[in-house]
């Protein structure tokens, strides 16, 4: 018997609103290709992130519920970690099965499931820098004058 | 000299079902407003729920459903 495994993946909402198929086979496929025995995959929440992941303020949150042998994890977990579309995942050992999961996933795989469209601010908006900041020297003191010819020169005796 | 009375937050026993990562509203309860974890003895949990505690609230931070700070 193989241990169960919940994972949670954080997907970029961008790829949410290009295709929500091509997003979810983001998971699906993660797992399927490390031999994962896939039970349930499904979307669990799109929501305001609690502090921003790689410049992101929202994520979409998929769960998935799958059997893994022991040593395809580490590589499973790599690729999740190379995969530039998920944000973040979290894979932690669950006893058993939620109730109602395979319900919710078979609803989901239903042809009448429609997403709704992520909202758009979920990018961090970076200040742009002004372009007169550059070439401003203003708050750089003028250079010492030079010493002129009319000017004393300091004698080198002084101290003696 | 009166001894000052602290009152608990959690009000199940051990297992609780409600100590999750993804439940995150019943979590927010066990943290001060900075984002800090409350001890035992504000939560009334026994050594064990306080660990699960724990660990679901750091598990939550992880995927950004709770704060570190605030």
């Amino acid at each position: 018997m193989t241990q169960l495994y919940e994972t949670l993946v954080l997907l970029d909402n961008d790829v949410v609103r290009k295709d929500w198929k091509q997003a979810k086979a983001v998971v699906k496929d993660t797992i399927t290709k490390y031999d994962g025995d896939l039970k349930s995959c499904r979307r669990w929440d799109e929501r305001r992130l609690a502090s921003p992941i790689k410049r992101k303020n929202r994520a979409t949150y998929f769960i998935a519920y799958h059997g893994m042998d022991t040593d395809r994890i580490p590589g499973f977990l790599r690729d999740l970690e190379l995969n530039e579309r998920v944000l973040r995942h979290m894979m932690v050992k669950v006893d058993d099965l939620p109730e109602k999961e395979l319900e919710l996933a078979a609803e989901e795989d239903g042809v009448d499931f429609v997403v709704a469209a992520p909202p758009e601010d979920d990018a961090i908006e970076i200040p742009e820098e002004d372009e007169n900041d550059e070439n401003d020297n203003s708050d750089v003191p003028d250079a010492p004058p030079e010493a002129t010819a009319d000017a004393p020169a300091p004698k080198a005796d002084d101290k003696a | 000299m009166k001894s000052r009375v602290r009152t608990t937050i959690a009000t199940k026993n051990c297992d609780d079902p409600e100590i999750a990562y993804k439940n995150t509203e019943y979590l927010e309860k066990f943290l001060t407003p900075q984002g800090q974890i409350l001890s035992r003895r504000r939560t009334g949990f026994c050594t064990q729920c306080q660990k699960q505690l724990k660990t679901a609230i750091k598990r939550a931070r992880h995927v950004g459903l709770l704060p570190f700070v605030g």
